[in-house]
């Protein structure tokens, strides 16, 4: 089947994987709205969303079903088309980063190996970067146009924040790459499979991947980093102006941004689909089967870092300003340096 | 390479010299100390002792032309440092840092007199103008001063995009950066790429040492940035980025000789035309010389019009003469308190061997005789004599050259002739900095040897 | 026409296109737009020529950090509202001669260009790919990239002289 020189079961395949992987982001982050609630609830001896379906279950679709019927308002003075834009980008930004990154060994259909990764990419965990990087415009653009001046500082203060975020992020995971010796996203996670789990990276990057959650924290504006949406400073943060699904996107996507960074955490650090204390290449069983089971354990650990992440929220203050500026660039960004020192000096003395 | 290793390190020293030493004068102290040391590393280096081995992978060569300009370009510094090093201090509280910067500058200044490949050229004039950038606005709360620094940013830039964009389209005319591997102008068909690579790296460079048209940027940069700064800008900078001009259409597009020729002395010709005649109507002699500046530039483009012996020779000699008579008279200008020609008027009177100095600076600027500045403009115009095309350019140059001595007098007889108030207040080792200076001034004037005997030492 | 020719000829209207509304955009903020619109049509050409690491820096440096800024400096400012001067008719004028005669001047020269004989490769090239481009730059190339670590060094001290407050 080639036409136009396209491989076209190819491309069916990737759209395959491409819709489901969408569609789990969605769900996943669907469902991250009701466990954040139950875990706000636990975490403060209430109950919390119990009344729609059993243990409140539906309570998402309720929410979501509410937020679509809900009046679509566009304030007059702005720019309508970046309007809409904003949340058009958040939502795209927070779902394109999901392309690079392996969610389980490759499945065997009909002989054909069919990996479950969308793109293995040379430069993977730059892609990564280049995405986060571009999701800044979702808040800026939507902020900017709201034509509000509380709207407008949130997006400046996001903006400010992720970009002086990413660098200590990118720092932390030059040591990473160091002992990878390879941008590939596969390739990381190869690095790390094996007999036990001691050849996760965690266990030789503790400081690095300290770095990388806290910026993570930053990247996702989650707490103790929500300074965007600081409502006793700005109100409502940069979506103020935003009803109805427009609003809704913005939610969504902070929820996937939170999901996929702990899917790329669990990639970088802990493992990605390598099954804890079960060597793979012994273990007796259906291919198919163990590339299930390794999305599976993924997925449980990407869940465990989205639980981190609410624990977080419900238990730390926000940060000031200036403390966040200051954490960032003169705190991360040397503890990050040195670390890209050490873990420089150490692969070099070792490969000798 | 020994200069640039060295001075780069320097310029690191500097910055931190600012945290560790409280005393303004133990900056300068290091600043001056390692300038000499700068100056005798390339002084040995010329004598063949290398200090560091590398690779160069060919892009940079350190010729005997190379190294003696930036053993002068040295040592002007180091007249400079001398003269005016403590002026800097009343720019702004960041002394150790704007050391650092001039260091940095030498190191683009070491690049731009060795490049052999467009890829270090491009480094070494931005290497050269970011921090120029940043000295021109160094006075922050003198709004003249911001204006000057944004307009030479934006102007700037603006021109390192064309010569960006001239240097990628050499690149895809020839695919190579290396200057030896090019061999522009020896094929039958005209290069059209080639040739419009070199037009946009002409007018780039023109704008980097402000030939006219180019020049719009100058006398706004000249005028409001810091007197200090203008006097390293006008004179040392101007000096190295003319000899990575030489160098880049001596070696690069020597080939094409004849295309560009006529259009260099149509460019010398307005850039004379336009610096003396403008600088005859200034009101005030920090603007004097910029276009002053400006018409020695004129005179400079003749060197790269001809192209040869003597023109090397003359570059080397007027971009010595040039400096110094330039950088002793911003030193002087530096500490007086009116710029405009009325604030020197009877400055004789009061500071007698200052006044002798300034006198022999400016005559030899308008190139009287016993002077290098002298010699400098006779290399110069034999040199075009000998390129032999283009008879016009040299009378023209003679006529303005003639015209440039009615604003350079007009500063001199301000000073002997006029009544006034003028006073500098200036230390005994000023004096005989300023007094070596004049004497270095004379001597070349009389025995131009003394340097060229370098060149083919 | 293959899938790689319809793919730059499509990246090339839309880099075209976004650098001409970047001129002729009335609101800053706009121009800013669609510059970043013409970086990603820039990068999708880096990536037809198998330069991917080029690509993505491209998008991580001008896209996301530069432009981030600028937007930010205008939003602060407060520029979205046509502040534009208006110019001279002259100054239009000569702005207009200047820039059609850089054109005419580069039509002419890449007109007679044989591009034939050096096409680039498309699609194949493995030079782009981030382990020859180190290799190169450590190699061969070392020098100069050792060299803008003292542009970069200088224009970081630069930075905090203008920046500081006295």
């Amino acid at each position: 089947m080639y036409l136009l020189a396209i491989d076209w079961i190819f491309i069916l395949e990737k759209f395959l994987l491409v819709g489901f992987i969408v569609s789990l982001s969605m769900v996943v982050a669907m469902y991250a709205t009701y466990g954040e609630r139950k875990v706000a609830a636990w975490l403060q001896d209430r109950i919390g969303p119990n009344r729609a379906g059993p243990f409140g279950l539906l309570q998402p679709l309720a929410d979501g079903g509410k937020l679509f019927f809900k009046e679509e308002i566009i304030p007059l003075i702005s720019s309508k088309f970046l309007f809409i834009l904003g949340p058009i980008l958040a939502m795209v930004t927070a779902l394109l980063t999901s392309a690079v990154i392996p969610w389980g060994r490759p499945l065997h259909i009909a002989g054909r190996d069919v990996p479950l990764q969308v793109a293995d990419i040379n430069i993977g965990i730059l892609y990564i970067f280049g995405v986060v990087s571009i999701g800044v415009y979702g808040i800026m653009i939507g902020g900017w146009a709201s034509n509000n001046k509380f709207s407008l500082l949130a997006a400046i203060r996001g903006a400010s924040q992720m970009v002086s975020y990413e660098l200590p992020m990118g720092l932390s995971l030059l040591a990473v790459l160091m002992l990878v010796g390879d941008l590939k996203m596969s390739s990381i996670v190869a690095n790390q499979v094996g007999e036990g789990f001691f050849n996760w990276h965690i266990w030789y990057q503790p400081l690095g991947f300290l770095i990388f959650f806290i910026c993570a924290l930053a990247e996702c504006n989650r707490t103790p980093f929500d300074l965007p949406e600081a409502e006793n400073e700005l109100n409502f943060g940069y979506h103020q102006e935003y009803s109805s699904m427009k609003l809704g996107f913005y939610l969504f996507a902070e929820y996937i941004n939170m999901f996929i960074s702990g899917v790329v955490m669990a990639t970088l650090y802990f493992g990605g689909y390598d099954i804890p204390f079960v060597n793979e290449a012994n273990w007796d069983i259906n291919q198919n089967l163990l590339a299930l089971i390794g999305f599976a354990v993924l997925l449980a650990k990407a869940f465990l870092f989205v639980f981190v992440f609410m624990w977080i929220r419900w238990t730390i203050p926000r940060f000031r300003y200036d403390q966040l500026m200051k954490l960032g660039w003169a705190r991360l960004i040397p503890l990050a340096l040195f670390n890209m020192v050490i873990t420089a000096a150490i692969v070099l003395w070792l490969k000798k | 390479m020994n200069a640039l290793i060295i001075s780069a390190i320097l310029g690191v020293i500097m910055m931190f010299s600012g945290i560790l030493l409280k005393q303004k004068s133990g900056v300068r102290g290091i600043a001056i100390g390692g300038l000499v040391l700068v100056l005798l590393s390339n002084v040995l280096e010329m004598n063949g002792t290398h200090f560091f081995n590398v690779n160069l992978h060919g892009m940079m060569e350190f010729d005997h032309f190379s190294l003696l300009f930036v053993s002068v370009i040295i040592g002007a510094m180091l007249f400079y440092f001398i003269l005016s090093a403590r002026d800097m201090e009343k720019v702004g509280g960041y002394y150790a840092e704007y050391f650092a910067l001039l260091f940095f500058i030498l190191c683009g200044i070491v690049l731009v007199t060795s490049f052999k490949s467009l890829l270090i050229l491009f480094l070494g004039i931005e290497i050269i103008s970011i921090p120029l950038y940043i000295l021109t606005g160094s006075d922050k709360r003198n709004l003249k001063s911001n204006e000057a620094s944004l307009k030479y940013l934006l102007t700037g830039s603006f021109s390192t995009g064309l010569m960006l964009m001239g240097i990628a389209l050499i690149y895809g005319a020839t695919g190579t950066f290396d200057v030896a591997k090019m061999k522009l102008g020896l094929s039958e068909q005209p290069e059209l790429l080639a040739i419009a690579g070199m037009l946009l790296l002409l007018f780039s460079m023109s704008f980097k040492v402000s030939a006219a048209p180019f020049h719009f940027w100058t006398p706004d940069v000249y005028d409001g940035a810091p007197t200090v700064f203008t006097a390293f800008m006008a004179t040392i900078v101007k000096a190295a980025v003319f000899i990575g001009f030489i160098r880049l259409f001596g070696d690069t597009f020597g080939g094409m000789a004849p295309k560009w020729q006529f259009w260099v002395a149509v460019l010398a010709a307005a850039t004379l035309f336009i610096g003396n005649i403008t600088a005859v109507f200034q009101q005030s002699v920090k603007r004097m010389l910029a276009y002053s500046s400006i018409a020695q530039a004129g005179f400079m483009l003749l060197a790269l019009f001809a192209m040869n012996q003597d023109a090397r020779e003359g570059i080397l000699l007027y971009s010595v003469a040039y400096s110094l008579a330039t950088i002793g008279i911003f030193a002087v200008l530096g500490r007086m308190n009116d710029y405009t020609f009325e604030g020197f008027n009877g400055l004789a009177r009061r500071q007698p061997l200052v006044a002798a100095v300034l006198t022999i600076c400016l005559l030899s600027l308008a190139g009287i005789p016993l002077t290098a500045g002298f010699l400098a403009k006779f290399y110069m115009l034999k040199a075009a004599m000998a390129a032999g095309t283009q008879f016009w350019l040299v009378i023209f140059a003679v006529l303005m050259a003639a015209v440039s001595v009615y604003y350079y007098f007009r500063v001199i007889q301000a000073m002997y002739f006029k009544e006034g108030e003028a006073n500098v207040t200036v230390s005994a080792g000023f004096k005989t900095a300023l007094v070596v200076l004049a004497a270095l001034i004379i001597v070349l004037g009389v025995a131009p040897e003394l340097i060229l005997y370098w060149l083919y030492f | 026409m293959n899938i790689t020719q319809i793919l730059f000829w499509l990246l090339s209207v839309t880099a075209l296109f976004g650098a001409m509304m970047v001129v002729t955009s009335r609101n800053p903020v706009y121009s800013v737009l669609w510059l970043i619109l013409t970086f990603f049509s820039i990068s999708g050409h880096y990536i037809l020529l198998n330069a991917q690491f080029l690509a993505i820096v491209n998008i991580i440096v001008y896209a996301g950090a530069i432009m981030v800024l600028f937007l930010f400096v205008i939003m602060l400012m407060n520029l979205n509202k046509n502040a534009e001067p208006t110019r001279g008719r002259w100054i239009k004028f000569a702005g207009a001669i200047s820039g059609g005669c850089l054109l005419l001047v580069l039509v002419a020269a890449l007109r007679s260009t044989e591009v034939s004989s050096k096409s680039v490769q498309v699609g194949v090239g493995e030079i782009g790919l981030i382990k020859n481009l180190g290799r190169e730059l450590f190699t061969n190339y070392v020098v100069p990239f050792e060299i803008s670590s003292i542009l970069f060094l200088s224009a970081m001290i630069g930075a905090v002289v203008i920046g500081k407050k006295d």
